[in-house]
């Protein structure tokens, strides 16, 4: 092993720490926190009304009270709170969608690149139509299919989630392959299955993580589209996406209503990318160009 | 070249059909459109006339194989709810959404060739951080949200531009603005990235040593190759802006096929969905070919 000075490892150290996305860290813990806690932290309970209160203006505009931090919607619900609550929406949605897209999309990429010859044809075949189609059009249909609900949701936008970690997982194990250890695994008698869990999923876990933080961003703004269209996790619920639509034709009497929510998705999408962009470069510097 | 054009007109073929059947399986599952159309007051026997009338009593394959011949025809049926032809439909609001697309599609590129060029050439000071922050920016803000705060500012509080619908030149400039942005932050990034490297290459220097004008090497000699890299990005983007059109249509109540589509979903009219989705579908795949084929063409050591 290389001697390094004790300097240059603090140093290194240093450049480690300096580099780590302290605010959008911050900002995807508090929405973990926010959403795990939000029964506890909201002052009112998301679907209560109070129409005396209603369009009541954030606390820094004039008329607005520090009982509704960020106002009121046209009937009266606080904002604030909603908002807790639909960062629940938002992460339970984007957490369960990766879950299943990385599952799926691994075992199919995995399974083509290995295999290869024609089932790799063919599943790389499905894989283009589902990369080639516009995600939210599947999601609207599944949406309106199904019949809106939280369940819904998540299929919808998992139906063609898979994809990008097909694609990618092929690749990566296409190139694992060819490696020497694995030739010998096979020589020694390693059935598929120790090949697969042993030899080549630890060669691409990285990339695997790395594809998983990139795309947090991505399904937050999906889920919050489709609930902008209506079809996301039906009322009472509430969620970003639906609270920017109902504040839609309500800009002049109360901005808030979307303003609010929207900047919520924005920070958070924001924090996601930047997370994944750190997570890149600690563990897989080749996928810069993604 | 001719055998690596035909392999890939025959894949695109195939992804067409899997996604034919997606789609057609997807609107079938969509729920009963007999019950939405059926007066309050129709007995069962109303119901199933009407049924066999949409032809929705055949098995799926057969009903599968009737929606295949029918698209051969150019005859996607008519719409459930309005009971006028789908294609009438599909035509009527195809150019809204052309011109709107084709537009947002063409400033974007302008837009992010400037900001990606200059953003490269003046590397790591204010302006390249104000590039990239925009680029940042604009990947993270949902777009309905600028489409919204777009209205809000010039068309509620100004009152410069007017706030949706189809009319005058004037009322493009709101939602073109807004839809571009949806491909712009990927453009810019990619620009950016390819001119950087580039303009540190040898044939840059070369350009430089002769005496070439700096406006020259980078508009010329640089840029010709940065532009490699987005043709591809141009041909994924494309379903993009399908998506951002859905959004940025409905929010702008444009006469276009985006909106079309996300009234027929919440309508559940089979026939409109169906069209509108191949449709989509078709134009998607064909501009993908084409990208592959012109990038074959631009760059030789690309060989099937």
């Amino acid at each position: 092993m290389e001697t390094v000075g004790y300097g240059t490892r603090v140093r290194h150290l240093w450049g480690n720490v300096r580099r780590f996305p302290v605010i959008p860290a911050l900002i995807l813990a508090t929405l973990v926190f926010v959403a795990i806690f939000a029964d506890l932290i909201a002052p009112y309970p998301s679907d209560v009304m109070s129409l005396p209160d209603k369009l009541t203006p954030p606390f820094f505009m004039p008329g607005g009270s520090m009982a509704h931090l960020l106002g009121t919607d046209n009937i009266g619900r606080d904002i604030l709170s909603r908002m807790l609550f639909g960062a629940r929406v938002s992460l339970s949605v984007s957490l369960l969608v990766i879950a299943i897209s990385t599952v799926i999309g691994t075992i199919m990429g995995m399974i083509a690149g290995y295999v290869g010859g024609r089932t790799d044809a063919v599943l790389m075949r499905i894989t283009d139509a589902a990369l080639a189609f516009p995600a939210l059009l599947i999601a609207l249909l599944l949406g309106v299919a199904l019949g809106p609900s939280f369940g819904t949701v998540v299929l919808a936008l998992s139906a063609l989630g898979w994809a990008p970690y097909t694609r990618m997982m092929r690749g990566e194990v296409m190139k694992v392959r060819q490696e020497d250890f694995v030739a010998q695994a096979r020589i020694i008698g390693s059935s598929s299955w120790r090949i697969f869990t042993r030899h080549l999923f630890p060669n691409v876990v990285n990339t695997l993580v790395v594809l998983m933080t990139m795309s947090v961003g991505l399904v937050i703004l999906i889920e919050a589209s489709l609930s902008f269209l209506g079809a996301g996790i039906p009322p009472p619920t509430p969620s970003w996406g639906s609270m920017v639509s109902d504040g839609r034709n309500l800009l002049e009497r109360g901005w808030w209503i979307s303003v609010f929510p929207s900047l919520a998705i924005g920070l958070v999408v924001l924090a996601g990318n930047f997370m994944g962009d750190w997570i890149r470069d600690k563990m897989d510097p080749r996928l810069r160009q993604l | 070249m001719a055998r690596f054009i035909l392999i890939r007109i025959f894949q695109a073929f195939l992804t067409l059909i899997v996604i034919s059947m997606v789609i057609f399986a997807l609107a079938r599952a969509s729920g009963d459109p007999v019950m939405l159309m059926a007066p309050p007051m129709a007995t069962l026997d109303d119901l199933q006339a009407i049924r066999e009338h949409l032809g929705l009593d055949k098995s799926l394959p057969e009903q599968y194989w009737v929606f295949v011949k029918n698209v051969a025809h150019g005859d996607f049926g008519d719409s459930i709810r309005t009971r006028r032809p789908v294609t009438t439909i599909i035509w009527e609001r195809l150019p809204n959404t052309v011109s709107l697309g084709l537009s947002a599609i063409f400033l974007g590129l302008i837009v992010s060739l400037f900001l990606g060029v200059t953003s490269a050439c003046k590397f790591g000071t204010w302006l390249d951080n104000a590039v990239k922050f925009i680029a940042i920016l604009g990947q993270a803000l949902p777009s309905f949200f600028l489409a919204i705060v777009a209205i809000a500012i010039f068309a509620v509080w100004l009152k410069w531009l007017p706030t949706s619908g189809l009319g005058g030149p004037d009322h493009y400039i709101l939602p073109v603005l807004t839809l571009s942005f949806f491909s712009l932050p990927i453009f810019t990034r990619l620009i950016r990235s390819s001119m950087l490297e580039i303009l540190d290459s040898e044939y840059v220097k070369l350009a430089r040593i002769k005496g070439l004008s700096e406006r020259m090497v980078v508009w010329k000699h640089a840029l010709r190759n940065a532009i490699i890299p987005l043709l591809t990005a141009a041909g994924i983007s494309f379903g993009t802006i399908v998506t951002g059109a859905v959004i940025i249509e409905t929010v702008f109540a444009w006469p276009g096929l985006g909106r079309l589509m996300a009234t027929a979903v919440m309508e559940r009219d089979f026939p409109v969905i169906q069209a509108a989705v191949l449709l989509v579908a078709v134009v998607v795949l064909m501009v993908n070919l084409l990208v592959d084929i012109t990038y074959a063409y631009v760059d030789p050591r690309i060989r099937y």
